[in-house]
C-alpha cells in the first residue's frame, strides 16, 4: 500500500478473498487480507497481510488493485531497512495476554463458553464481533456455515449467570511460572461485570472468584465497593479447582471450597479466565540484544529512584514492560521516559528544527464574500450514492458562490495544488469542501487556504460521506437532496465567515514547583537540566519530605542514601532556586504568565512563573484506634522504619511482632486504599525475620494488595514462616493491655475460631492522608476530592497535569503511591510541563473563541459564573472596568457563556449565533 | 425547553436531548431511528412555522 | 408521508456526538435520512432560540446531543 494515496475509503476490502483472524477482535472473528486495524485507527489506511493475500501468495486475484480508485496499491512493496541516527531510546513493547489454552482444568481450548477476559472485553464492546450484544458462544462466527457451527449456535443464548475468576496466569507457580501480580485484572474483572449486567438489564448474576481483591489504584476501592453493594456482584473469595461441562447444553460446572470449607457446586453460563499480563519471547530476545537487564520474571529491570531508566545508558522504558501496571501508570511512564530522555538530550534541543516558510495573508474584510465550493467524490464512496455533478452545479446557484469543482479525491495532493491555483485565479475569499469529516480532515484543507494566502477560519466543511453517503446507501435520491442541503446550510455560513487571529501566547519560562519532596524535587531536577529556571517551594526548613522517614524501598534500596544524594542534585543545580521555610499568599494570571506573594518568616517576596507543579504529598495518619498513645509498644509503619534505621537494639529482644493492616483505611470515612501499606509491613515483616529468625510475625489484613512484583516479597515472607490472618471490617481485631501484657484478640477466618495472640511489638499500618489544601486549590482554581486528594485532568490520560492550563501535578497529593511512583509521576509532571515549555515561542490561542461586545455588557455575571475555564473576568482597568472581558489564552472556545449571556454581549468566534442561525435559515429555504 | 414548546403547542417528542460519546455508533443510530419513528407518527409539524405566504 | 417531507435539524458536539455519527458511517450502518447535522463545538453553545429558530424554518423535530 502507498499510504500517501490511500484515502481509507475501504473499497479494497469489499471483495478481498483472502482471510486471517482479526487481532483487534481478540481473534473472535475473521477479517479481510487488506484491512485496517480498527475502524477509528489514525491515520485511517489500509494495509495487505502477505501472509494470506491471494496475490501475494499465489499470485492470483489482484481484486484490491482494479477496485481502488485511489490506485494505492502496490505490491512490489519490499521490506525496507531505515537507519535513524538517536540520542535517546525509549523501548515500548508492551505485553502479551496470557494464553490459558494449556490449562487442562479450565478447558479453555476445548469449551465454547470459557473466554478470557480479553475476548469478554471485545464482546461488550459496541464495535466488537457481537456489537456489545453479550451471548454465549461467543466464538462461533454470527452466521456459521459449517453443520457443525450451526447446531452449536442454536443453542445460542443470553447468559444468566457468569463467572469471573481471577490470577489465571498470575500469582501462580504450579501451572506456570508468573510468580507476580498483574496488578489489573482485579479492576478490570469489576469493570466487566458491571458492563455486562448494564447490557444484560439488571438480572445478570455476576460472580468474581478471586484470592485477594487489588484495587489499590485512585478511585478503584470505591469502585469495588460500589459493585459489591449497589450493584450485587457477587466476591467468592475462592480458587476454584476445575471446571467441566454439560455436554448436551454447554453449562458449565464448577467445584470449589469456600471460605468455611465446604464444597460448593455451581453452574454458570459463561466463565470469563482473568489473564494475566506477560512479556513476550521476543521481547525477551529483543530486550537481551539491546543490552537491558530484566528481571527474573522478564520485566525490565529498574531501580527505585531512576524508574524508567534500564541498565543501559540512554535506553528508557515505559509502559508493562517496566513492571505490570494500568492505564493510568502506563500513561506516566510513558510522560517520565520522555522526560528521562530529554534531560540526557538537553544540550542538542532544537538543533536539527527546520522553519516553515510564512505566505502573507491576503486581507479580505469588507470584501464580499466569494466562496468556492470543492464538492469530493472520495472515489466511488461519495459519487457511487450521491449526484456529485448534480451538486456541484447545485452549489454554482448559490448566493455568493463564485465557483464550484467536482474532485476524484478533494485531499489528494494535486487536488489541493489545483485549490490553491482556483483560489488565486479566481480571487475566492471563502472555501466550503463538501467530502468527509472536518475531524479528520479541516486541518488539510485548513493548511491548504493558507497556503494560497487566506486565512484559515475563511474555510467550512460538511461531510457528505461519514453522514450521508455511508449511511444512506440504499436511497441515492434522498442522498442527494441531503448533500444539496448541506452544502446549502455550509454555503450560508461560510458566507458570514470572518477571518480570524490567533494571538500570541507570551510564557515566562520560569517554574514553580510546590513541595520538596521526592516528587516535587524530581520534577525541578528534570526542569532544570533541560535548561529552566526553577524556583522550588517548601514548606519546612529542609528538603526531602516524608521521604526522610522511609527505612527502604520494596526493592531493598536504603532510601536515605539516594535522598541525601537527589537533595544535593538539587541545592547544587545552579538553574534551581531552594525556597524553605515558604508559604504561597497567592495566585495571580494564568498559563504562561503567573504572580505569586511568597511569605518566609521574615520577608516576603514577588515570584512571576509559567508554569506551577503541585507536589504537596501526604501524610501518615495519626491512628485513633488500636490503644495507640496508650503503650510505647503500640507503633505505626514509619516509628518502625525509624527503628529500622538506627539499628534500635530494642528490635532484638523480641519474639513476637504484630502488624495490624488497613488502619484508617478502606473505611466509610476514608473509603480508599492507601496502596502503600500492604507491601511496606511485609517488607518490614521479612526484615525482622531476617534480623531474628526465631521470631514470631503475624500480618492481620483484609486483602493483601502487593501489586506487581511486590508479590514476591508476599511469597517470600510466607516462605520465611510470616503468618497471615485476615479479618473484615465488621470484625476488626481488638487490642487489649492486660497486666503489662499486650494481647491481640480476632477472629482466625480458616478455623473460624477466636484467636488470641501476645505481642511483644505491634504496628499499625496507617492510611496515608493528603494534605488538603483548599488555600492552595483555590489559588490555582484546581478540584479536590472528597477525601482531599487533587484531581488530574483526565484519570487515565492526563495523570499528571490539571484540566486549568500551565498547572501539573505530582506526587501523593494526587494519591498515595511508593517511592518509585512518586519519581515516575514527578519525572510525568516535568514531562508535562516541558511540552507546553518547549512550544514558548510558537504557543497561540484558538482562533475560535469567545469574544465580549463590551457596549451590550450588562455586567450580570453568569459568564465568570459559569466558565469552566475560568476565561470570562470583569474588567479591572480601562474605558470598559466592570465589563466581561475573555482570556483568549484560557478560552477552549466551549460557548457555554455565549449562549449564557442575557445581553447578547458574548459571541463565539467561528460558531456565532449568526452563523448558527444561518444555517438553520438555509435549511427552511428548502421547505 | 420541553415545558416551553409544549406550552406553545409542540408535541414533546419532536425535541429530543441525548449524550453519546464518539465510540458509541450504535446508539447514535439507535437514537436516530427511535426520533425519526415518533416524528413520523406524530406527522410534519404545522406549529410556529413562519408563514410565506 | 413522504421520507422527503421530515427534517430533523440536529446539533450535535463536535467531541461527542458528532463523532459517533462519523463512527457510524465508518461502520456502514445505515439509518433515516431525516436528520440534518449542525456542529457545535459543545452542548453548551446550544441555546433556546436555535431550537426555536429551527421550529420556525420548518423543522418537524430538533435533537441536541452532547
Amino acid at each position: 500500500m502507498d499510504v500517501n494515496l490511500c484515502v481509507g475509503c475501504g473499497a479494497c476490502t469489499e471483495k478481498c478473498p483472502g482471510k486471517f483472524d482479526d487481532g483487534y477482535n481478540a481473534d473472535l472473528k475473521q477479517r479481510t487480507a487488506i484491512y485496517v486495524e480498527y475502524p477509528q485507527a489514525v491515520p485511517l489506511k489500509y494495509a495487505i497481510n502477505p501472509d494470506v493475500c491471494l496475490k501475494l501468495t499465489k499470485d492470483k486475484c489482484g481484486i484490491c488493485e482494479e477496485v481502488c480508485p485511489a490506485k494505492a496499491i502496490d505490491y512490489t512493496q519490499k521490506e525496507e531497512r531505515i537507519t535513524l541516527n538517536a540520542g535517546s531510546i525509549i523501548f515500548s513493547p508492551g505485553f502479551k495476554p496470557f494464553d490459558p489454552s494449556r490449562f487442562d482444568n479450565y478447558q479453555y481450548a476445548n469449551f465454547p463458553n470459557v473466554v478470557t477476559s480479553m475476548e469478554f472485553e471485545r464482546i461488550l464492546s459496541a464495535t466488537g464481533p457481537t456489537m456489545g450484544h453479550v451471548t454465549t458462544f461467543p466464538k462461533l462466527p454470527l452466521n456459521p456455515k459449517k453443520k457443525q457451527d450451526k447446531l452449536l449456535a442454536e443453542k445460542r443464548k443470553d447468559p444468566k449467570k457468569i463467572a469471573w475468576f481471577q490470577c489465571v496466569g498470575s500469582r501462580d507457580i504450579n501451572k506456570c511460572d508468573n510468580a507476580y501480580c498483574s496488578s489489573v485484572c482485579c479492576m478490570y474483572a469489576i469493570k466487566e461485570a458491571m458492563i455486562a449486567k448494564e447490557h444484560a438489564g439488571g438480572n445478570l448474576d455476576c460472580s468474581i472468584f478471586f484470592m485477594d481483591m487489588r484495587t489499590p489504584g485512585k478511585e478503584f476501592e470505591k469502585y469495588y465497593e460500589n459493585a459489591k453493594k449497589k450493584h450485587g456482584i457477587k466476591f467468592i473469595r475462592s480458587r476454584v479447582h476445575s471446571v467441566t461441562e454439560n455436554s448436551e447444553t454447554h453449562d458449565l460446572n464448577i467445584r470449589y471450597v469456600d471460605e468455611k470449607g465446604q464444597i460448593i457446586n455451581d453452574t454458570f453460563d459463561m466463565i470469563v479466565l482473568s489473564v494475566g499480563l506477560e512479556i513476550t519471547q521476543e521481547t525477551k530476545e529483543f530486550a537481551q540484544k539491546l543490552g537491558i537487564e530484566l528481571t527474573p520474571s522478564g520485566f525490565c529491570k529498574t531501580s527505585s529512584f531512576e524508574p524508567v531508566t534500564s541498565s543501559r545508558d540512554g535506553i528508557y522504558v515505559s509502559g508493562v514492560f517496566n513492571k505490570p501496571k494500568d492505564i493510568p501508570e502506563s500513561v506516566l511512564d510513558a510522560s517520565a521516559a520522555a522526560s528521562a530522555a530529554g534531560d540526557a538530550l538537553s544540550a542538542a534541543r532544537n538543533t536539527l528544527t527546520k522553519a516553515v516558510e510564512k505566505i502573507p495573508e491576503i486581507n479580505v474584510v469588507g470584501d464580499r464574500p466569494k466562496i468556492g465550493v470543492f464538492i469530493c467524490d472520495c472515489g466511488s464512496n461519495i459519487k457511487g450514492v450521491v449526484d456529485c455533478a448534480g451538486v456541484t452545479e447545485y452549489a454554482k446557484t448559490l448566493p455568493y458562490v463564485e465557483f464550484a469543482d467536482e474532485a476524484m479525491y478533494a485531499c489528494s495532493q494535486d487536488a489541493q495544488n489545483k485549490m490553491v491555483e482556483y483560489i488565486k485565479e479566481k480571487n475566492l475569499n471563502r472555501i466550503v469542501v463538501a467530502a468527509c469529516t472536518p475531524k479528520t480532515h479541516e486541518p488539510l484543507f485548513q493548511e491548504t487556504l493558507t497556503n494560497a494566502g487566506l486565512n484559515k477560519y475563511l474555510f467550512e466543511m460538511t461531510n457528505i460521506r461519514n453522514h450521508n453517503s455511508w449511511v444512506h446507501k440504499s436511497n441515492p435520491e434522498i442522498a442527494t437532496q441531503k448533500a444539496k442541503d448541506l452544502v446549502r446550510m455550509a454555503v450560508a455560513k461560510a458566507a458570514l465567515a470572518e477571518p480570524l487571529k490567533e494571538e500570541k501566547i507570551n510564557v515566562n519560562d520560569t517554574v514553580m514547583v510546590i513541595g520538596g519532596g521526592l516528587a516535587g524535587m524530581t520534577s525541578a531536577k528534570s526542569l532544570a537540566l533541560q535548561g529552566y529556571k526553577t524556583h522550588l517551594i517548601e514548606k519546612k526548613d529542609k528538603l526531602g519530605g516524608e521521604a526522610h522517614k522511609l527505612y527502604k524501598t520494596s526493592q531493598g534500596e536504603d532510601v536515605q542514601t539516594h535522598l541525601n544524594e537527589l537533595i544535593k542534585e538539587i541545592e547544587s543545580n545552579a538553574n534551581i532556586t531552594v525556597h524553605c521555610n515558604t508559604t504561597l499568599e497567592n495566585v495571580d494570571g494564568f498559563v504562561g504568565n503567573f504572580k505569586s506573594t511568597l511569605k518566609t518568616d521574615t520577608t516576603s517576596f514577588a515570584l512571576e512563573y509559567g508554569v506551577a507543579v503541585l507536589a504537596t504529598g501526604a501524610k501518615a495518619l495519626v491512628p485513633t484506634e488500636y490503644e495507640y498513645g496508650n503503650d510505647d509498644r503500640i507503633i505505626t509503619s514509619l516509628d518502625l522504619d525509624k527503628m529500622f534505621k538506627e539499628n534500635d537494639a530494642k528490635l532484638d529482644q523480641l519474639n513476637s511482632a504484630v502488624f495490624i493492616q488497613c488502619v484508617g483505611s478502606r473505611q466509610p470515612d476514608r473509603p480508599y486504599c492507601s496502596r502503600v501499606c500492604c507491601t511496606h509491613s511485609v517488607d518490614n515483616a521479612i526484615e525482622l525475620k531476617k534480623r531474628k529468625p526465631g521470631i514470631d510475625v503475624f500480618i492481620l489484613y483484609r486483602d493483601i494488595r502487593t501489586y506487581g512484583e511486590r508479590e514476591l516479597l508476599y511469597k517470600k515472607a510466607r516462605e520465611l514462616g510470616v503468618i497471615f490472618i485476615r479479618y473484615d471490617r465488621e470484625q476488626k481485631p481488638e487490642v487489649v493491655l492486660d497486666k503489662g501484657k499486650l494481647l491481640v484478640k480476632l477472629n482466625d477466618h480458616v478455623l473460624n475460631q477466636p484467636v488470641e495472640i501476645e505481642a511483644d511489638l505491634l504496628t499499625l499500618a496507617t492510611a496515608l492522608v493528603p494534605r488538603k489544601d483548599e488555600k492552595l486549590a483555590n489559588f490555582f482554581k484546581v478540584p479536590l476530592n472528597d477525601e482531599g486528594f487533587f484531581v488530574e485532568k483526565h484519570a487515565k490520560l492526563g495523570p499528571a497535569e490539571f484540566a486549568t492550563s500551565g498547572v501539573f501535578v505530582c506526587g501523593s497529593g494526587h494519591y498515595p503511591k511508593p517511592v518509585n511512583e512518586a519519581i515516575t509521576q514527578g519525572r510525568a509532571a516535568a514531562s508535562r510541563a516541558l511540552t507546553l515549555l518547549a512550544k514558548k515561542d510558537n504557543l497561540f490561542t484558538s482562533g475560535t473563541i469567545a469574544n465580549v461586545d463590551s457596549m451590550k455588557c450588562s455586567q450580570c455575571g453568569v459568564c465568570v459564573a459559569i466558565c469552566p475555564y475560568s476565561a470570562p473576568r470583569f474588567a479591572t482597568e480601562g474605558r470598559f472596568a466592570g465589563k466581561a472581558e475573555i482570556n483568549a489564552v484560557l478560552c477552549k472556545g466551549c460557548g457555554l457563556c455565549v449562549a449564557s449571556c442575557r445581553s447578547g454581549a458574548l459571541h463565539l468566534r467561528g460558531f456565532d449565533t449568526h452563523q448558527i442561525f444561518s444555517q438553520i435559515f438555509a435549511l427552511g429555504e428548502a421547505v | 425547553m420541553g415545558n416551553l414548546l409544549e406550552h406553545m403547542g409542540i408535541e414533546r417528542d419532536r425535541i429530543h436531548f441525548s449524550w453519546i460519546s464518539s465510540a458509541e455508533a450504535t446508539k447514535f443510530v439507535d437514537v436516530v431511528k427511535e426520533i425519526s419513528n415518533k416524528v413520523r407518527a406524530l406527522g410534519p409539524n404545522k406549529k410556529l412555522v413562519k408563514d410565506y405566504n | 408521508m413522504n421520507d422527503k417531507d421530515i427534517k430533523i435539524v440536529s446539533f450535535l458536539c463536535n467531541w461527542c456526538s458528532y463523532g459517533a455519527a462519523d463512527l457510524a458511517g465508518v461502520s456502514r450502518m445505515e439509518y433515516p435520512a431525516d436528520i440534518r447535522v449542525i456542529r457545535i463545538p459543545c452542548s453548551g453553545r446550544m441555546s433556546p432560540k436555535f431550537v426555536l429558530s429551527a421550529f420556525r424554518e420548518g423543522a418537524d423535530a430538533v435533537w441536541v446531543s452532547g
